[in-house]
This record gives structure tokens, sequence and C-alpha cells, in this order.
């Protein structure tokens, strides 16, 4: 809390701020569905939930599906492919705050993978920021054993996979079109 | 003059000292039931209210993954408040005034068991004298306390009663957390945490959810045979600063259980917010509860504490009284902030 600045402060002058730097941590236990998608992302498997009513596909999968109100269990588990289209992307330029650690400007891509699914916020590997466009046919990147860790995975955020997926990079084929990926994410 | 809303449908999670699941998979079977019991169909609602906080989720935006449990599409229309789900009721019962609309639904849910409450509540003061204290609830309400017993306003034995008396009741309720069948003599035994507080003197750390469904007079004539109506509801705010106010009083609560009518009539029951047991008789005292009146039936926060559900778990409670016990006037208390600052109070009545 206290730096060198605050020892040329004029004591006298009014006080015009002041820093008050906190810490709030959380623990919170995986939830069932969360689980299951984690240790199938151990074992290098992407698996998601299928809506036995509308037939969308929830990846990580939630134990429901909010468009039709209606819950979704271990039946409804299938595996999704580990290749898809880019349909989205944001470029995040950082600004500097206490505790940022990106100093460069950075994609986060939204996937629609081959066969049914969609992931969002997945970082995407090899592929300069001004370069990213929708259509990039891409595929999964895995940590190395050694570094997957299913402690990155958490309920927050649906759609990621940190810990284990360390991105998604180029397969070199030409882009998908646009009717490939249309009206399909929501 | 307002026009009469009344619960037609209410449900509750249990509340557990560390849910397993996320606040929107645990708040989905709630809102399912409560809609089921109002009998009205899900496109029906008008409105949706949401009472949660994003610090104790420890997330920005959480109470917008809270939505999934509700069914957003089509697009509804509903609001969300940064308060215990008893002030989106609130809100809720005000949209329905309107008129154009007849039927609203309104969720309060929260997990404490994430984070650290000592070092999360101290974020509700304000951020240049208090927050740096660290002054956390239990510090807080142990000066209130202290205060109470200073001026001769309650005794340890009756903080303890109070107690004993909640996690009884609590032993009939499915959603408590705390229960026992000690006596005030085996707990005035124990050491304490903060003094003049003992373990039996705080809330529970609960992760939970509460439901609740409103329809205006005619809609709640066909959909139910019981509605439990809202005769009068208020809130009012203290002074900010604990050190402003005589803490030995409640004149939020005083003014707002006038203004919700509460004198009007005999009550039966009441479920106050008195999320420390000394709580329960200064609230009792300034809403003019008299000897007949039976407290907290459910157990109160003593035996359950949901944080931003459990002020709406008290109208579900109440209502409940009403429309499953026979019983005919009901009170309904939530609170917000340190040592009782903010308090809504409302009167439920069966027909």
């Amino acid at each position: 809390m206290t730096d060198a600045k605050q020892d040329e402060v004029d004591p006298n002058a009014p006080v015009a701020g002041m820093d008050f730097f906190m810490q709030l941590e959380y623990h919170e236990l995986l939830c069932p569905v969360v689980r299951e998608f984690a240790d199938a992302l151990m074992d290098k498997r992407l698996i998601g939930h299928r809506c036995p009513q509308c037939g969308l596909v929830y990846s990580p999968p939630r134990g429901y599906c909010p468009i039709c109100v209606v819950p979704t269990t271990k039946a409804d588990e299938i595996e999704l492919a580990t290749r898809g289209i880019v349909t989205n992307y944001t470029v995040v330029t950082p600004v500097q705050y206490y505790g940022q650690e990106e100093t460069e400007p950075f994609a986060k891509v939204s996937l629609q993978l081959d066969g049914g699914g969609n992931l969002s916020l997945q970082d995407l590997l090899e592929v300069p920021v001004e370069q990213v466009h929708p259509g990039m046919r891409v595929e999964v990147v895995w940590a190395p054993d050694s570094e997957r860790k299913v402690d990155d995975i958490t309920n927050r955020s649906w759609g990621t996979a940190e810990g284990a997926i360390q991105g998604w990079k180029p397969t070199g084929e030409p882009d998908a079109s646009p009717d490939d990926y249309s009206d399909k994410v929501f | 003059m307002a026009n009469d809303i009344a619960i037609v449908g209410y449900a509750q999670s249990p509340s557990l000292r560390q849910a397993e699941l996320t606040e929107p998979q645990f708040l989905f079977p709630v809102i399912s039931e409560a809609i089921e019991r109002a009998g009205v169909e899900r496109r029906e609602i008008g409105f949706t209210c949401a009472g949660s906080c994003d610090y104790l989720s420890g997330q920005t935006f959480a109470f917008v993954m809270n939505l999934e449990a509700v069914g957003a599409w089509p697009p509804i229309s509903e609001s969300h408040v940064e308060m215990d789900g008893a002030w989106a009721l609130y809100e809720a019962w005000v949209r329905l005034q309107h008129g154009d609309i007849d039927t609203a639904l309104v969720f309060g849910s929260g997990k404490s068991s994430p984070g650290l409450p000592a070092e999360i509540y101290p974020l509700q003061m304000d951020p240049y004298t208090l927050t740096p204290l660290g002054a956390d609830p239990v510090s807080l309400a142990a000066l209130q306390a202290r205060a109470m017993l200073d001026a001769g306003k309650i005794t340890e034995r009756e903080m303890a009663e109070t107690a004993t008396r909640s996690r009884k009741n609590a032993i009939g309720n499915p959603y408590a957390q705390v229960t026992g069948d000690d006596d005030p003599e085996t707990l005035l035994k124990e050491p304490y945490v903060t003094a003049p507080l003992r373990r039996h003197d705080l809330p529970p750390i609960s992760d939970g959810a509460c439901a609740v469904v409103l329809a205006t007079a005619d809609k709640a004539k066909a959909l139910s045979k019981r509605p439990v109506w809202i005769r009068g509801i208020d809130h009012r705010i203290d002074i900010h600063q604990p050190g402003m106010r005589d803490l030995t009083e409640s004149p939020s609560t005083r003014i707002a259980g006038k203004n919700a009518g509460v004198g009007k009539g005999k009550v039966d029951v009441a479920e106050l917010s008195a999320t420390f047991s000394y709580q329960e008789k200064l609230l009792s005292q300034e809403l003019g509860l008299g000897d007949g009146v039976e407290i907290n039936p459910s157990g109160g926060p003593l035996a359950a504490n949901p944080v931003m559900a459990v002020g709406l778990a008290r109208f579900a409670e109440a209502a409940r009284q009403i429309a499953e016990r026979g019983k005919k006037r009901a009170v309904a208390h939530a609170t917000s902030g340190q040592c009782l600052q903010q308090n809504l109070v409302a009167v439920l009545e069966g027909d």
C-alpha cells in the first residue's frame, strides 16, 4: 500500500485519493457435469450434452437446456469433434491495471465444431490477430500430458477448457462457406 | 391505493453448507416447482425479477447466467436487484401495480460457501473509512448485541432461548441446515466466537435458493383456491454509518412495519430475518409483535441462511403458514446491510 510516491506527497495537501488493494479468494467444488467434462478433457476427449428436445449441443454440459428448460443427463452425453470452424472472434486490447498480465492484443474465438456443438472464448494459435476471420478451419492443440491440469477447469464461463486445451490451430484447408455456419450459433 | 397482489406459488432448495451444484443448476428445479405450484404456463409470466450478489459468486454478471434457469427464450421481460430476493419481490409487486401484466416470477439465490464472508461483506461499507477496517458481519453484530445487553434490552439467556427454539422448529423443516434439541443451558456453556456471541447466535453459512410466483387479484383467484394476499409492503433504511445510530433500536423496521399495516390486526405468525439470535427480540419489539405471535416456525435464518434468498424464503415460509397451515395473518421480514440497516416488512393474509 505504501510506495515511494507517497514520500513525494506534500503532507499538507488535501487528500485526493488513496490506494486500497485487496484480494478475494473463492474455492468452489466442480459441479458433477463439469467434472465429467474435465475428466474427458484429461483423456483428450471433448464431450457435451445434446438437448433431447431441441437438439442443441452444450459443451461443457450444463445439466439442462436453457432454451427448452428441460434437464439433460448422462444419457444425453455425446462426444464432439476436435475440429471446427471459427464463427466469430474478439480482439482484446489489454488495458494495464493491477494484476493484468497481458500486454499485446490477443484474439478469443468462437467455434462451431464439426457435427455440432459450440465453444466460445477459445485461444487461436499461430495466427496474427489481424488475420483472424470467420470461416477459418481449425483443429485442437491439446496441452502436453504433463501440463494438463483439471484444477484450471472451473464451473465459471461455460465453454472454457483452459488447463487441457492449449488452443486451436489452422488446419490449412480452405475457409468454410458462411452457409456452413450461419444461423447455427446462438 | 395499491392493488392487492397474491403469492400463488413458492419453492425452496435445501440449504447446504457447500452446494456441489452451481447457482443456475440448483435454481432450475426451484423455479420450475414454484411455477408448477402456481399452475401457470411459463410463457404467461409477464415479468421476472431476481436477487443475487456477484461478490458472493465471485464473478461479474453472474446473475445473467442464473437466468438460464428461467428459460429465457423467447426473450422475457426481466430485471435484477443486487439484493435479497425479497427486494426483487418488491420490484415485481410494483411492476404488477401497473396493471398491464398479471403474473410475475421472483427468485433469490446465493452461494456463500466459495468465498469468505468476513472478507466479502466489508465491501458493502463505505470505501473510505469502514471497508479498510475490515469490519466483518460477526464483529458488527457483536457490537449490536453488546449494545443491547448493556442497555438491558436482552440477556444472553434470551439469545440462547431464541437459538434453541429456532433449532427445534427447524427439525420439521426439510430445507433447514441446522437443527437440534439442546436446551439453553447447554448452549450457554459454549465458548464465545466473538463476545458476546456464541456459535448458536450466528447464522450458518449456506448455499440455497427460493422462488415465488405473484399474481394480480383476478388472476390469483382463478389460479389458487387459497391465494396469499400481500396486504401491505414497505421498506426503509437507517443511517449507513453504524456509529451514528442507536444500535439498540431499528427505526426503519418500525416505520416499514407501520406502513405495511402490521398493527392493523392480530398477527398469527411472523417469519423474521433475524440473522443473529439477538435480532429477533429487537425486530419483534419494533414490529409490536406480542406474546401470542409464533415467530420463525421454520427455524428462521439461524437454521438456514442462504444469503440473497433468506429474506425471500421468509415470504415463502409465511405464505406456507397461510396456504398450508390455516393461519390467517402473517408478517414476512427481510433485512440487508450491517446491523439491520435496511428492512422490508410485508403483511400477508389468507381469505
